[in-house]
């Protein structure tokens, strides 16, 4: 023991030491961006799975635990690999035989809606197995000081307690939310291993009742009150037109319908601003409490995440990916009425006697899905920038405390896999 | 020995973490001619990591404020030195491990499959080739049946299908007598549905719908008989299951990137909507003409039919299922028809029959 102590040279003693947790804000997650954006674009979308994996090392790399990072080791290959599985062993096999079924049988027969329900069964049950496979194949990309993470666990648990306490929310009026949260956290937390040793998730879903219970009925409130002032809006237009407000054949006048409009958006906008700003407490709270369920050898985690915190982050990480959009597509704009030009003044002649006449009509069928496909990328050319403000976020507001013996954790024998989280990416469920 | 001077002998602290748990020690790391130099107590001989046995957690950028760095040669065990002086000069000793590099390592492969895919794209537009069309070719003829079936109880949905005897009879006559100069074994299959547009198409597994409104405008026999003998080329060149397959294609692959469902259902009628392209036209015409030739009826009939067509046609071009936006008629296809050479011809239907046929609905 001794020559270990003295080789962790701050350490106490045996029972170990606690853990600093903190965020280094990763610098370069613009140019980042710019450089995973331009390789997509080229290679038609196929180097995401290469971005993403960059963009978790430089998050990985940020998070801290006593100044030494943690290191993300997954592969764009494996990646790859486990959506093209995913996709060619599940989905399309799934989409061939519901093309099949349509075929054979009349549109609208029982048989074709049979199977598309049983598709969308399986859909819903695979989303939960998904997540838990990423989840595990995350962990076991992630080491400290070389020791793994990883999940044990049965990932169709998981994904059965996910499908069918889904089908529960809307019989439940959402009563069954913070038990189905609570459930599913500690379903991966208790499966959880940094090394050899595992976490544990201690504590149920009473304490989030209470909040839940004030988001539920501030929610019911805010419906209450928006319909009220809605109606009181059309009732005060209403007094003061009359039957004037009307054109001879009972349509609304255009300048009634814009008054109603003018008054009818803000309590639209306030309504839907009040439901962000409770639902965020109410997230923040969810978020608080799992941390201070989680326990690691000694150590307990501790959140201090707020909802006016989390609201914020997300009202500014819009904008962001929406000033990403903006800059695209200027940018396209730009290039098109270049091309368009030049194409025109240049090179018309020419292109016409290759293409024949019709070749405007030719070049507007190649060009745009481009641009389609540049537009629907445009979405996520700041999302290692927004993905990195979240997660720093959640990264501040949570500490460890308590002793953890680092000397006696050894490394992980979970068994290694070889492909990632093709499920998760084929239903885009995960988050980073 | 030469080395670059400005990190000669420069040592760093660094945190050494062996990978069997998760305790580190203190270390000095130098940047050598042969690699990463490790050094643990003054009085051991360094341990040597190879520039080219090396990883690191995250690419090097200029950015970088310290380096984790993993050697193959020692697998579990990491190496943390902070400080953004080592990362920089590594950068310098091992390029491989820069953002940059190790982009355009994983993306290379991927920039060559897209130019080699935009290459193939070119080819296959240049010799025209499609994939639907040879699918369509190799679709056993009960599954062209059944989809044929379909899409006929889709265009007949809601509206009767037209069989009285007489003039069920008199079509049927005609049908086979075109069938055998179209040297189709089986014979096609011809459906009259009671709607007031004025269209024919041809429909999969050699099946024909044609409209009351199509058989009450035509100027007589010889004119059905064209637009008879035009569908059956479309059949015979198995247009209307390529359509059909490119259609379902397309829906499929817009389902599998939406992630949505459920329209792949309704695609029988989409046949509605289609319009053949002016080379499949011309490929049809060519074909109709060849029949009507083979059953010594006049190529006139289907000429005039559609030069009639494109005249009241051109009016209301946006009237949808209207048989110019599904056979778009061009001048070259009508002079094609009309500079036909004459030959011996004689009437498709005599008169009691041609009367029969227009009765085929029991409306006059």
């Amino acid at each position: 023991m001794d020559s270990m102590a003295n080789e962790e040279l701050t350490a106490p003693a045996a029972a170990g030491r606690s853990l600093e947790l903190s965020w280094l804000p990763p610098i370069g997650m613009i140019g980042l961006s710019f450089a995973n954006f331009v390789y997509r674009l080229m290679t038609l979308g196929i180097y995401d799975f290469w971005a993403r994996t960059e963009v978790r090392k430089r998050l990985w790399s940020a998070i801290r635990l006593n100044g030494e990072p943690l290191a993300y080791t997954g592969t764009g290959k494996e990646l790859f690999l486990g959506f093209i599985i995913v996709f060619g062993v599940i989905l399309l096999p799934m989409l061939l035989f519901m093309v099949a079924v349509a075929i054979a049988f009349a549109p609208g027969s029982q048989i074709v809606e049979l199977v598309s329900l049983a598709f969308y069964v399986a859909i819903f049950l695979l989303i939960g197995v998904g997540i838990y496979r990423a989840q595990r194949y995350r962990l076991l990309r992630t080491n400290w000081r070389g020791i793994r993470g990883s999940l044990a666990g049965n990932s169709w648990n998981y994904g059965w307690t996910y499908f069918w306490t889904i089908l529960l929310i809307p019989i439940t009026l959402g009563w069954i939310i913070p038990w189905r949260t609570t459930k599913l956290q500690s379903m991966i937390t208790n499966h959880a291993m940094f090394g050899d040793r595992t976490f544990s998730f201690k504590g149920d879903s009473g304490p989030l009742y209470v909040p839940f219970a004030i988001m539920w009925c501030g929610v019911c409130a805010i419906l209450i009150a928006g319909i009220l002032a809605i109606g009181a809006v059309m009732a005060s237009l209403h007094s003061s037109f009359g039957p004037d407000g009307l054109t001879p054949d009972g349509q609304l006048k255009p300048e009634v319908a814009q008054m109603i409009t003018l008054g009818v958006l803000p309590v639209i906008a306030v309504a839907y601003l009040l439901y962000l700003l409770i639902s965020a407490w109410y997230r923040a709270r969810t978020i608080n409490y799992f941390a201070g369920c989680t326990h690691f050898e000694g150590a307990q985690f501790k959140g201090t995440a707020t909802g006016a915190g989390l609201l914020w982050i997300d009202m500014t990480n819009i904008l962001i990916l929406m000033a990403g959009v903006l800059i695209l597509m200027i940018f396209v704009i730009l290039l098109i009425s270049l091309i368009a030009t030049a194409a025109v003044s240049l090179v018309g002649q020419p292109l016409a006697s290759i293409l024949g006449p019709d070749f405007r009509t030719q070049i507007a069928a190649i060009s745009v899905p481009i641009l389609i496909f540049i537009l629907a990328l445009s979405f996520t050319l700041f999302l290692p920038v927004t993905q990195a403000r979240s997660m720093g976020y959640l990264i501040s507001h949570l500490s460890i405390n308590g002793p953890v013996p680092l000397d006696q954790i050894a490394q992980s024998e979970a068994a290694q896999v070889s492909t990632g989280e093709g499920l998760a990416q084929a239903f885009d469920v995960d988050a980073f | 020995m030469s080395m670059p001077s400005d990190f000669a002998h420069q040592r760093f602290e660094a945190r050494f973490s062996d990978g069997r748990t998760a305790s580190s020690t203190d270390v000095f790391v130098e940047l050598t001619e042969r690699g990463i130099a490790i050094v643990r107590k003054a009085s051991e001989a360094p341990q040597i990591w190879p520039y080219g046995a090396l990883t690191t957690s995250e690419p090097l950028t200029r950015h970088a404020i310290d380096a984790l760095v993993t050697s193959s040669h020692q697998p579990g065990a990491t190496l943390f030195v902070p400080g953004p002086k080592f990362a920089r000069s590594l950068a310098q000793c091992a390029p491989h491990l820069t953002a940059s590099a190790e982009r355009w390592r994983s993306a290379r492969p991927w920039l060559w499959a897209t130019v080699a895919l935009i290459a193939v794209a070119i080819g296959i537009w240049m010799v025209e080739f499609s994939p639907a069309r040879t699918m369509a070719m190799m679709l056993p003829d009960e599954a062209r049946k059944t989809m044929g079936r379909q899409v006929v109880n889709a265009m007949g949905q809601g509206h009767a299908t037209c069989n009285e005897a007489e003039g069920r009879a008199v079509l049927d006559t005609l049908t086979a007598k075109l069938s055998k100069a179209a040297n189709i074994t089986n014979g096609f299959n011809v459906v009259v549905i009671d709607r007031d547009l004025i269209n024919a198409f041809a429909t999969p597994g050699e099946n024909i719908v044609l409209t009351r409104g199509l058989i009450e405008s035509a100027k007589g026999p010889d004119e059905i008989a064209g637009v008879l003998a035009h569908e059956m080329g479309h059949g015979i060149e198995r247009h209307p299951e390529t359509g059909l397959i490119r259609a379902i294609g397309l829906t499929a692959a817009a389902e599998l990137l939406t992630g949505g469902g459920g329209t792949l259902s309704s695609v029988g009628v989409t046949l509605l909507q289609f319009s053949y392209s002016r080379d499949a036209e011309g490929q049809a015409d060519d074909h109709a003409l060849r029949i009507l030739r083979e059953s010594k009826i006049s190529a006139q009939g289907l000429a005039g039919f559609f030069a009639r067509m494109s005249k009241i046609e051109g009016l209301k071009e946006s009237d949808l299922g209207n048989l110019l936006s599904t056979h778009p008629i061009t001048k070259e296809r009508l002079a094609k028809a009309l500079q036909q050479k004459a030959y011996e011809s004689e009437p498709a239907l005599n008169d009691a029959d041609w009367r029969a046929l227009k009765a085929i609905c029991g409306t006059n």
